[in-house]
C-alpha cells in the first residue's frame, strides 16, 4: 500500500496534556480505553468516530493525544470529564495544541518544572494521622497515609506543615 | 468582579487543605473560591469565602440556622427539595444560593420560584460534577435540568452561579474547562461568566429601593 500525497492526509491536531497528581505512573493504553470510553459516553460513536483520540507518546507526567483538525475543542472537553484512570484518581489538564508532536516535545522540555525535592522530614502528622511525605514540588505537598489498611492521599502545602 | 468557584470541600471533607486548593486554584484561573465550613480569608493572591451548606431541614429550622450564622457573614447555600420548599427558601432573608436542582423533583423550580429568585437576587447553583463524573442518565438528567434552568434564566435574568464541588485539587477544574462543560448545556462564553461572577452579585449589598438626592 503506497504512503498517501500530504495533500489528501488526515489532518490531524495533537493535545498535550499534564497528568495529575505528581508521581502518578499511567500505562499509555490504559489511557487510551479511559479516553475512548469518555469519548463514547459523552458524545456517542458517531462523534467518537470523527474525533479518533489516541494516545501517541508519553514523557514523564505529560502525555501527546491525537484527535483530527477540529475536534480539539470536543476531545478537551471530554478530558475533563476524566476523573480515574484503572481506579487511580486522576486529572487530565490540558497545557497546550499544536500540528506536530516535535513542538509539543519542545514544549515538554521547555517547561521548567522544579526538581522533586527529596522532602524532609520524611513523616508528618496531620489532625493526629501518620503521614508518609510522597511528593514536594514548591509549595505542594503529597503525603499518603501510614498503615495498612485506609491509607488516604493528602494534598497539603508546606504551610499546612509547619502549622502542626 | 473576581471569578469564583461557589463550592469546595477542603479538608476535612475532602482530601486537599483549603491552602492547597486555593494554590490549585490560582493555577486554573480563579479568583476566589467559596469553601464549605472554612474561615474566610486569603491565600496565595485567592480569596476564600466561607461557605454553608444546608441541607434535610425544615424551613423553620433553616431560619433558626441562617439566624445564628449571620454575624459569620457566609455564603448561604440550601439543598433543594420539592417546589413549596424551593418558594420558601427563596424568600428568606440570607439566603445566597438554591443547590442541587439537578437531582430535586422536575417541578421543583417553575416559573413563579424563578421570578421570585430574580426579585430576592437568590442565585442558581450549577454544579458541574454530574457533567465531569456523572455517566449516561445522571448527566443527561442533570444536562436536561440546567438546559430548562437557563431558559427560565433568560427570561427572569435571576443570578446563575457555577460550582464544581471538588473534594479534591483533581476535581477541580479550569476556567477554560469549565467554559467547555457549560458549552454542552448551551451556555456560550458571556454566559458562563456572568455565572463565574454570580457570587458577586449575591453577595453585595442590594441598590437602596429609595435614594437622596440633594
Amino acid at each position: 500500500m503506497s504512503t498517501r500525497p500530504p495533500t489528501l492526509r488526515e489532518k490531524r491536531r495533537y493535545l498535550l496534556v499534564h497528568i495529575e497528581p505528581a508521581g502518578t505512573i499511567i500505562d499509555q493504553k490504559d489511557l487510551y480505553y479511559t479516553v475512548s470510553d469518555a469519548t463514547t459516553s459523552l458524545w456517542g460513536d458517531v462523534v467518537a468516530a470523527v474525533i479518533t483520540s489516541a494516545v501517541v507518546a508519553s514523557e514523564g507526567q505529560y502525555v501527546i493525544i491525537r484527535c483530527q483538525r477540529g475536534t480539539e475543542q470536543d476531545l478537551s472537553v471530554v478530558l475533563s470529564t476524566i476523573t480515574t484512570c484503572c481506579d487511580i484518581p486522576i486529572a487530565l489538564r490540558m497545557v497546550a495544541v499544536s500540528g506536530t508532536i516535535d513542538t509539543l516535545r519542545d514544549k515538554i522540555r521547555r517547561v521548567t518544572t522544579p526538581d522533586l525535592e527529596s522532602p524532609s522530614p520524611r513523616e508528618c502528622t496531620f489532625d493526629k494521622k501518620l503521614f508518609q511525605i510522597n511528593q514536594c514540588n514548591g509549595q505542594k505537598v503529597d503525603a499518603i497515609e501510614k498503615g495498612f489498611k485506609n491509607t488516604n492521599r493528602l494534598f497539603l502545602t508546606r504551610e499546612d506543615l509547619e502549622e502542626l | 468582579m473576581k471569578i469564583t468557584d461557589a463550592s469546595v470541600y477542603p479538608y476535612p471533607y475532602g482530601d486537599s487543605s483549603v491552602r492547597r486548593m486555593a494554590l490549585e486554584a490560582k493555577a486554573l484561573g480563579f479568583d476566589r473560591l467559596v469553601a464549605a465550613d472554612t474561615p474566610s480569608g486569603e491565600f496565595y493572591g485567592i480569596e476564600i469565602y466561607s461557605g454553608i451548606l444546608i441541607r434535610d431541614t425544615a424551613v423553620r429550622d433553616l431560619i433558626c440556622r441562617i439566624k445564628r450564622e449571620r454575624n459569620n457573614e457566609p455564603v448561604v447555600s440550601v439543598q433543594a427539595g420539592d417546589n413549596g420548599f424551593n418558594r420558601a427558601v427563596i424568600n428568606l432573608k440570607g439566603v445566597h444560593i438554591l443547590r442541587g436542582l439537578h437531582s430535586a423533583d422536575k417541578n421543583a423550580f417553575d416559573h413563579v420560584a424563578a421570578k421570585m429568585a430574580a426579585d430576592n437576587r437568590v442565585a442558581i447553583d450549577l454544579d458541574l460534577s454530574p457533567l465531569i463524573s456523572g455517566r449516561g442518565f445522571t448527566r443527561q438528567r442533570a444536562m436536561h435540568r440546567y438546559r430548562d434552568i437557563l431558559v427560565l434564566e433568560r427570561r427572569f435574568e435571576f443570578p446563575i452561579t457555577i460550582s464544581s464541588h471538588a473534594r479534591s485539587i483533581l476535581e477541580m477544574r479550569a476556567v477554560r474547562e469549565i467554559t467547555g462543560l457549560c458549552s454542552l448545556v448551551g451556555m456560550d462564553t458571556a454566559d458562563v461568566e456572568m455565572a463565574l461572577f454570580g457570587v458577586d452579585t449575591i453577595t453585595a449589598s442590594p441598590d437602596p429601593a429609595v435614594k437622596v438626592i440633594r
